[in-house]
């Protein structure tokens, strides 16, 4: 934390605000306005990490109400009910969150970036024409391709295996977007000249030259990927039907729908709360990592 | 830069990996373990697409039938039957409860693969699926072996002519939980027996300064409110798998219509909820004092007794529904499920065998009836003397099934569902919704408009609506 | 800065040797370029191979199942546009649409306009508060729609969310912002919720990268920090912003998730045609009519399509897509 402070704060030094030549960040109102979109934000999430320390019948008649904690403070006794209930099937789902989110993540941003660049420096033929059918592609709303989806991975013997939900996660229109636009105007063109001139291959320019510089972007476009595979609902509701394959997304809709039927001994509230929480936690901290990777995007100034 | 973080990556993948496996395999308890057949991918034993098995395999070399069901304590039944059976193993999954679980098998009934080869159906959804081809007819799988098994009328709902397209399981025979503390309370001696007494004693509850409501009338009640109007005479379709074509439609019968304005009445005076079905804010209220009444069928026993935020004082009874004439009672019903052999199992006799003879014993009744609250249709169990004298703690012991819901069994006639019904429930909600809760229009108007919905909806799939 | 818009042929020759078409034409340097510009398919192949698979192929098979008819009870039979007609007289997707175009224009300008201001005093600051306040935007983000939808509920609920105990404070009774009057509004607070921070994040990313020793000349110059905000940092990320509010918009229009996963706790106020993606899935996967549920999908998408690109066009100065 204090190398990352450090590193800021050297970095930062040129970039003062525009009022007088003060050095000290004196900005009254940002910080005031900072602290109310905070607590906007954040206040819902109050309630998630309050609700996950009650037990069920503090959820519904709780001594102090929604935003405070009862008497009894129940986390750890709700954590271990996780991992019994169902044998466990909680920390299952929560691992095949991350398989799926970070290997669709990983290789969603990976296409996205060659073929950002690709789009934003060469101009090659029918490339106009492909980059339209990509935008046009995304504005069919997903609800049409579950059927076709479905009996596309059916035909390969893919459905309901881990390929159902990680192949059609690879797509992301608007990563790929991202780079492109990051790539035109973060990579100039006279450095790839540069580097070509000097002899280099398009592969060894790309992974040299213009790769550091997409550096942000690309960050952008992992977190952005690996999150939006994450909180994925419906793509792995309609092709898994194995509880054993289920993210965590479902899973939990899964019990949530189980605590409002009308079915015997099936109420998980405190369940449901505290595992939203808990599956949270993951992301977050792919957050902090991935944001230290925002500073170093400076170094080479792209627009002038 | 990019490798370090593709090395940390593929760390956190394998992680990830090993918890998954971590967790399957030292998960403990009943349910953990995959099939015989192999982990979380594709099995290709006879499990097919429909993946690997939430309970274990006792013979592995028995013929696999995929089972997909939602009942609580299944896992136990599926159990029993693999014990006894050598030459069929079920292969259960939970892919859902009620329409996540037909969401599911609609898609791949559509898409021609997928399915599981027994599926658990509703009574209600089940011409939905036969209008598709998606079921077998298992009059062709012995399903006469079992017919004596069920009442007449309950193997007529699950019958189309001479075609049986699924086994009965469990029903949902309807009565009435109260508070007999609230009601004590309140200067109500004797549950209301008609409607007329419910509204008074209604009123009574009011009057007596209590902060409850005598009960809820939810306008997204569904087939809660098709049996309320049930009661009063109503038969809205008329409707059969073999001649799936035509239907007749008369859902704006003066029952529907009368029943309808009863409720707004005591809605506008202030006696009644009008809080939907199933949400927590419902959940907690029916339980914690706010409702005092709780209009359901037998299996809501279980439903409430699994509710939270119970409030402890309180003292549940039960008894018979009102009714709209004493001395000409209408037993009805709301939910009720079976077992129904799809058309893309692989082994159909296999399938019907399950269907057959997973809910066939006692023993299986004797798990279903006591963890999961099911009410049996299965006669050697329904009319033993266990299940009539079954004393049921949640209601202070009281002997429920003797004492309301055998009679309603027995009394009910049964019901035809259409082969639309999640349009027709839709429009229902919207226009009592529209009627009672945003008074934008009458009761009356309100069923008219219902009528006019479906006929219009029913021609314009090609029926032809008589 | 290298104009974005002149050709890699140009730009291969040294400045001030840009030479007309013909000379380039006998340039044997430009057969190289335009050897090296089809390099490009290379990196876009294998984003195309899994595009044209899981995007091309079912939406053509989608197309096709629109342009035909299956009833329950008759059979499937070829209608051509049929489909298309009567979804574009069916008053439940006209209603749909009016719904998703209000809300879009409500939404959009809010969400932007939150997200815009964050990114740019986050931009502006080092302070832990300022790294705690980016993290604390992002959360909802990373919190999946139907957990948040959970939270909603119960934040929304008469009888456990805050509000009544906040509306109580003042002696007022608590608005439901799920009834049929107010979820439009509750809606919208919702989404903003989930999605600011999402937006931020880009916006964010993009001001990154640009190039502090530009603030430093602006500053000489006298100009003052929101000059500066909106004269230097807004327009040099035009072409990022104008990206992003054509997904919103296109996000916006397709509006699904958070109503379906609030539907149960808001019966009367969120129907089976409240959006045209919600009738769409609910023709689907509850109706089991799969056909007219796919041209509803493809008259939204040609909704989407006219209003997306009259956007583009009224911006396309400013896009940066050449």
């Amino acid at each position: 934390m204090a190398a990352l402070l450090v590193d800021e704060t050297t970095h930062e030094a040129p970039r003062q605000n525009g009022r007088g030549g003060s050095t000290r960040q004196r900005q009254p109102w940002s910080h005031v306005l900072l602290i109310i979109l905070a607590a906007y934000f954040l206040i819902p999430l109050w309630w998630l990490v309050v609700a996950s320390t009650k037990d069920i019948n503090g959820l519904f008649t709780g001594a102090h109400g929604p935003m405070w904690f009862d008497a009894h403070f129940n986390l750890v006794t709700n954590i271990k009910q996780l991992s019994t209930q169902n044998g466990g099937l909680y920390w299952r789902w929560l691992g095949n969150s991350f398989l799926y989110a970070f290997t669709a993540g990983v290789g969603a941003t990976v296409l996205a970036v060659l073929a950002g660049y690709g789009f934003a420096k060469y101009k090659f033929r029918g490339r106009n024409l492909f980059f339209a059918m990509l935008l046009g592609s995304v504005m069919v709303p997903l609800t049409a391709l579950v059927i076709p989806t479905f009996v596309l991975l059916a035909r390969f013997h893919l459905t309901n295996t881990i390929w159902a939900v990680i192949l059609p996660s690879l797509l992301n229109p608007f990563g790929v977007y991202l780079m492109r636009v990051y790539a035109q105007d973060a990579v100039p063109d006279e450095m790839l000249d540069a580097a070509r001139i000097d002899g280099a291959g398009e592969v060894r320019t790309f992974f040299s030259v213009a790769l550091p510089l997409l550096k942000p972007a690309l960050v952008t476009v992992l977190l952005l990927s690996v999150v939006g595979t994450w909180n994925n609902y419906f793509l792995p509701l309609a092709v898994l039907s194995d509880t054993k394959l289920l993210p965590i997304t479902v899973g939990l809709g899964a019990w949530q729908a189980q605590s409002t039927s009308a079915a015997a001994g099936s109420q998980l509230w405190n369940l449901v709360v505290t595992g939203s929480l808990i599956s949270i936690i993951p992301l977050i901290i792919s957050f902090l990592v991935l944001q230290r990777y925002w500073q170093s995007g400076l170094s080479l100034g792209s627009l002038k | 830069m990019k490798r370090s973080l593709a090395v940390g990556t593929a760390a956190v993948g394998l992680l990830a990996l090993t918890l998954g496996a971590c967790s399957s395999g030292g998960g403990g308890g009943t349910s953990s373990s995959a099939s015989s057949g192999g982990g979380g991918g594709t099995s290709s034993s006879a499990a097919g697409a429909a993946g690997s098995c939430t309970n274990k395999i006792v013979k592995p070399g028995a013929k696999q039938v995929t089972v997909w069901a939602w009942y609580g304590a299944f896992e136990q039944v599926v159990d029993l039957f693999n014990k006894s059976h050598n030459d069929v193993q079920i292969c259960w999954s939970n892919a859902g409860q009620g329409k996540q679980e037909y969401t599911k098998f609609s898609i791949a009934v559509e898409a021609g693969t997928g399915a599981p080869d027994v599926v658990m159906l509703e009574t209600d959804t089940l011409s939905s699926f036969t209008i598709r081809k998606a079921l077998v007819d298992l009059s062709k799988y012995g399903a006469a072996d079992v017919k004596k098994n069920y009442y007449d009328r309950v193997w007529k709902d699950v019958s189309s002519g001479d075609a049986v397209y699924a086994i009965p399981v469990d029903g949902g025979p309807m009565g009435m939980f109260y508070r007999k503390d609230l009601f004590d309370k309140a200067g109500i001696t004797t549950p209301p027996t008609t409607w007329d007494e419910f509204a008074v004693d209604a009123q009574k509850m009011r009057d007596s300064g209590s902060k409850a409501l005598f009960t809820d009338f939810p306008t997204n009640g569904g087939a809660y409110l098709q049996a309320l109007f049930a009661q009063k005479g109503s038969a809205p379709y008329t409707y059969t798998a073999s001649n799936a074509t035509d239907v007749s439609i008369k859902l704006n019968d003066q029952g529907s219509k009368d029943v309808m304005k009863y409720w707004q009445g005591l809605v506008n005076k202030g006696l009644v909820g009008t809080d939907d079905t199933f949400t927590t804010d419902y959940n907690t209220k029916v339980v914690d004092g706010s409702y005092a009444v709780c209009l359901t069928a037998a299996w809501g026993s279980g439903y409430l007794s699994g509710l939270s935020g119970t409030d402890p004082t309180a003292v549940w009874k039960a008894a018979p529904i009102p009714q709209w004439s004493a001395s000409s009672p209408v037993q009805i019903n709301w939910g009720g499920s079976t077992l129904a052999v799809t058309s893309q199992a692989k082994d159909k006799t296999a399938a019907a065998t399950v269907a057959k003879e997973v809910f066939g014993t006692e023993a299986a009744w004797k798990i279903g009836i006591e963890k999961g609250a099911m009410f049996p249709l299965w006669k050697p169990i329904l009319e033993s003397s266990y299940f009539t004298d079954l004393a049921y703690p949640f209601f202070g012991g009281q002997k429920i099934n003797q004492d309301v819901f055998l009679k309603a069994a027995q009394g009910y006639k049964g019901f035809t569902w259409s082969p639309f019904q999640n349009f027709a429930y839709d429009k229902l909600t919207e226009e009592a919704n529209a009627a009672v809760v945003q008074k934008t229009k009458s009761t009356d108007d309100a069923i008219d408009s219902l009528q006019k919905a479906v006929v219009d909806y029913a021609k314009s799939q090609g029926f032809t609506v008589k | 800065m290298t104009n974005p818009t002149v050709t890699g042929a140009h730009a291969a020759l040294p400045v001030g040797e840009r030479t007309p078409r013909a000379v380039v034409a006998l340039n044997p340097r430009v057969g190289h370029d335009r050897r090296r510009q089809r390099f490009g398919w290379a990196f876009v192949a294998p984003f195309a191979v899994v595009f044209a698979v899981f995007l091309i192929a079912p939406l053509g098979y989608a197309f096709w199942l629109s342009l035909q008819t299956k009833t329950l009870a008759a059979g499937t039979h070829f209608s051509g546009l049929g489909n298309y007609k009567q979804a574009f007289s069916d008053p439940l997707f006209l209603q749909g649409v009016w719904l998703v175009a209000r809300f879009a224009l409500i939404l959009i300008p809010l969400q932007m306009l939150v997200s815009l201001i964050a990114a740019l005093v986050l931009d502006n600051l080092t302070t832990r508060l300022s790294r705690f306040a980016r993290l604390a935007i992002f959360v909802p983000y990373a919190v999946p729609a139907v957990i948040g939808a959970l939270m909603w509920g119960f934040l929304y609920s008469p009888r456990f969310g805050p509000l009544k105990s906040l509306f109580g404070l003042f002696g007022a009774d608590a608005p439901f912002l799920l009834s049929p009057q107010n979820v439009f509004g509750g809606l919208i607070n919702v989404v903003t919720w989930q999605w600011a921070g999402y937006y931020m994040i880009i916006i964010y990313a993009a001001l990154r990268g640009i190039d502090p020793s530009i603030y430093e000349a602006a500053r000489i110059d006298g100009a003052k920090g929101w000059q500066i905000a909106t004269r230097i940092k807004v327009p040099m990320i035009s072409s990022a912003l104008i990206l992003i509010l054509v997904f919103a918009l296109i996000g916006t229009l397709q509006f699904f998730t958070e109503p379906q996963v609030l539907r149960p706790v808001a019966a009367g106020s969120i129907n089976a045609s409240y959006t045209p993606n919600i009738y769409a899935f609910t023709l689907a996967f509850s109706y089991s009519q799969f056909n007219y549920a796919s041209a509803i999908s493809f008259a939204l998408g040609a909704v989407v399509f006219f209003g997306s690109y009259a956007f583009l066009f009224l911006t396309r100065k400013k896009n940066g897509l050449s």
